[in-house]
């Protein structure tokens, strides 16, 4: 909470420093070092606005950050149920005493824990508090004049005298031209004031900065929250040869902002040409994936012409500022169902989730309410490359080399019209018989004739799924647009030095004046307003000469006395 | 001087902080997809009724049906239209068939048509369930939900199941979302039948 300040050492300076330390904020502190507390103002209305600063003074907001970065570290050293609800149970089955306290902490579920939400909605209030009062002081700042001149310029850190031939008034018009010609802003005496003086400051460049700093740090927060109203992510599984259309009925998961609707979707639809998988088939790291991608032809809205992309690993498809990325894949093996009259009940590529990611060894259900004389369904294994291990089946390999399906049947009268929405990848067997006792194996091709005159079910085929994340983020180019403006207006204040200069001419005895210089520079961390200084008050001493009428006046040195030089 | 100043400041801060603020807690918690321009909702039931001069007008979709004949909505013009989004694999969907067969032949003779519009679905399961339940209207092979995607720009059609009865001039005069009873079909329909 310190603001960066010049020393104060003497009077002089206090009054020329004055607007730099207390108008103008820095870009480390805020509104001063409040630390007097409440008392200050009367009790009624002292205790909120001490709160309040505290809340806005960026040692709590670093606190604040610090206890958010420390709040996400359960999130992910334990389970959470909103990733992984299964790895949750499992915890809490290993660990029986200390799950129960963990859950009541909100452990398992950090980032809707209320302690969580306390901390960042803190930490937004923190940052919005400080950064807009912030913003208007620095806009302030921006626009005021120099302060008036100091009476003794000598005192200043930086100081030089020369003798002017010119009378006073003069003197000092001819060091305002000059400075004015290398873009100071100036202030000169008024009627009011007293005495013949010029104050000049030069790197307003800076105060912008801090303010584009501040204004962008703003629209960094602006930007974050819209993404959160108005942004959404969504899931959708597509078997080769499918077309899906982006509304919220076709995803089969949405996680939507608050202030979408339906109509927020972009318009486009995609087709899952063909996907394709490459594995590496030799050495140390066999079996796991080397290449993915899904070909897939889109059209930006309804009745726009049809484009081509290929989607792979981390470069999703981009249409109509929504990313489409690739983040999962597996095998549909295609079945048909037919009853025993020859009808047709079921015809479908059929989803298999895999159980093992390093095999594809997949699971799936087929559910036949059609089934006639029965309700048909059956659990499902799909190998991709099956090996006999001791009788049983195993997966060698990811690819589909020597494909096989391993299934069991089970049947029921009327047990599959419920109305109750269920998942299409769980089969529920309550109230269900085994058609068989043993699981039967099907190759690509092969039909299983099913008992007591159910017809047959075949293996027509093998097809292959992707699985696609659809994003829409509206905040994230602001936010980027924003962080480089930040980024810039940080340098800016940081590479611009704020400077000033005073000039003042006191009449002197032979005629003349005597004309002071002073200089001061706020931050002056890079040092370079000594040498500034110094060339400044030579020109200034050069150009009152050769503004003087009388030829032949020698040039004189001013006199410097810098502070730092002595 | 500068206490008031700061006063203002803080007051001037106050406004943008409770509005980002406000905007974060409605963040937390997840948003619904929202219905607009609704001018009755039924809070037992969830359908939605447009009063006359509130109807979007349905997009004028064309597709083929289950079994491979054209289907397009213009065909239909001059007449109420039930438009049942469905598919077989989904539970709702088949619980709620039963009664849009029996109400389909109620309102046949009354000049309503029913139609369906099949989504995320095979024509072979589809129509395996529509021959055993006794539904004989026909069905849009919407596989990729091309036709629902139209609709969802003009109507809140979020879910599987939904309904949408359109009017003898093509405009949206209600909905049901989710699986339909006798009792809310029958309240849309009567008005959409007298007007």
């Amino acid at each position: 909470m310190t603001d960066i300040r010049t020393p104060r050492s003497q009077g002089a300076e206090t009054d020329a420093a004055a607007s730099f330390g207390d108008k103008e904020a820095g870009l480390i502190g805020t509104s001063g070092g409040d630390t007097a507390g409440p008392s200050a103002t009367g009790p009624a209305q002292g205790w909120p606005r001490w709160l309040w600063r505290q809340l806005t003074s960026m040692r709590t907001a670093l606190v604040l950050l610090f206890l958010l970065a420390l709040g996400s570290g359960p999130g992910s050293v334990l389970p959470q149920e909103g990733a992984d609800p299964g790895a949750v149970q499992q915890y809490f089955a290993s660990h029986p005493a200390l799950a129960p306290w963990l859950n009541r902490l909100g452990l398992f579920n950090v980032f809707a824990a209320p302690w969580f939400a306390a901390i960042y909605l803190l930490l937004f209030a923190s940052l919005v508090g400080c950064v807009v009062p912030r913003t208007f002081r620095l806009a302030g700042s921006a626009r005021t004049p120099p302060p008036r001149a100091p009476r003794h310029l000598l005192r200043l850190p930086h100081s030089a005298s020369y003798p002017s031939a010119l009378p006073p008034d003069a003197a000092v018009g001819v060091a305002a031209s000059l400075l004015g010609g290398r873009r100071f802003r100036l202030r000169r005496a008024q009627g009011g004031d007293s005495g013949h003086w010029v104050s000049a400051e030069k790197g307003y460049l800076r105060e912008a900065g801090n303010l584009l700093f501040h204004l962008a740090l703003l629209g960094v927060l602006v930007s974050i929250a819209l993404g959160g109203l108005f942004g959404y992510k969504a899931d959708k599984l597509l078997v080769e040869g499918q077309r899906f259309a982006d509304t919220p009925a076709a995803l089969d998961e949405i996680h939507p902002g608050r202030l979408v609707s339906g109509s927020d979707f972009a318009p486009f639809a995609l087709t899952l040409n063909s996907f394709s998988a490459s594995y590496y088939t030799s050495g140390q790291s066999r079996g796991e994936p080397s290449n993915f991608q899904a070909n897939v032809t889109y059209t930006a809205s309804p009745g726009a012409v049809p484009a081509s992309y290929r989607i792979r690993i981390n470069d999703p498809l981009s249409v109509d500022s929504t990313k489409v990325y690739l983040i999962g894949h597996g095998y549909a093996p295609v079945f048909q169902v037919t009853t025993a009259q020859g009808q047709v009940v079921y015809n479908e590529a059929t989803p298999f989730i895999p159980a093992n990611t390093g095999t594809l060894l997949s699971d799936g259900v087929v559910k036949v309410p059609e089934g006639s004389p029965s309700q048909l369904g059956f659990m499902g294994v799909f190998v991709p490359t099956a090996v006999s291990v001791g009788g049983s089946l195993e997966s060698a390999f990811p690819a589909a080399d020597n494909p096989v399906v391993s299934l069991i049947a089970y049947s029921c009268g009327s047990c599959m019209n419920s109305s109750v929405p269920q998942s299409v990848y769980q089969l529920d067997t309550t109230g269900m018989q085994k058609l068989t006792a043993t699981p039967h194996v099907l190759f690509p091709g092969q039909s299983w004739s099913l008992p007591g005159g159910n017809g047959k079910i075949t293996f027509v085929g093998i097809k292959q799924w992707a699985s696609l994340a659809i994003t829409y983020d509206p905040g994230q180019v602001p936010a980027l647009v924003c962080g480089i403006l930040a980024l810039g207006g940080l340098l800016l204040s940081f590479l611009v030095r704020r400077r000033r200069v005073f000039v003042r001419a006191e009449p002197a005895a032979g005629g003349g004046s005597l004309v002071t210089v002073g200089g001061l520079a706020r931050t002056d961390a890079s040092g370079g307003f000594e040498d500034e200084f110094a060339s400044l008050a030579a020109e200034l001493a050069a150009a009152d000469a050769s503004a003087a009428p009388e030829p032949g006046e020698t040039k004189r040195e001013p006199n410097n006395q810098s502070e730092a030089g002595a | 001087m500068f206490r008031a100043k700061r006063r203002t400041v803080v007051t001037l801060t106050a406004v943008p902080v409770a509005l980002l603020a406000g905007a974060l807690v409605v963040t937390l918690t997840q948003g619904n997809l929202k219905a607009s321009g609704v001018t009755y909702v039924n809070g037992d039931t969830n359908e939605i009724v447009y009063a006359q001069g509130h109807r979007a007008l349905a997009p004028d979709f064309t597709g083929t049906s289950l079994t491979g004949t054209p289907i397009s909505l213009a065909s239909y013009h001059g007449k109420v239209v039930v438009l049942n989004f469905w598919g077989s694999w989904c539970n709702p969907c088949r619980g709620e068939a039963p009664t849009l067969a029996v109400l389909a032949e109620q309102y046949g003779p009354k000049g309503v048509s029913f139609l369906g519009d099949d989504v995320g679905d095979t024509p072979a399961n589809a129509l395996a369930f529509t021959r055993s339940v006794g539904i004989t209207y026909p069905s849009v092979n919407d596989a990729s939900y091309s036709v629902v995607q139209q609709f969802g720009r003009v109507a809140p059609l979020n879910d599987t199941p939904t309904t949408v009865v359109i009017d003898r001039t093509g405009h949206i005069a209600g909905l049901v979302i989710g699986a339909i009873s006798y009792q809310a079909m029958t309240t849309i329909l009567r008005d959409a039948v007298t007007t």
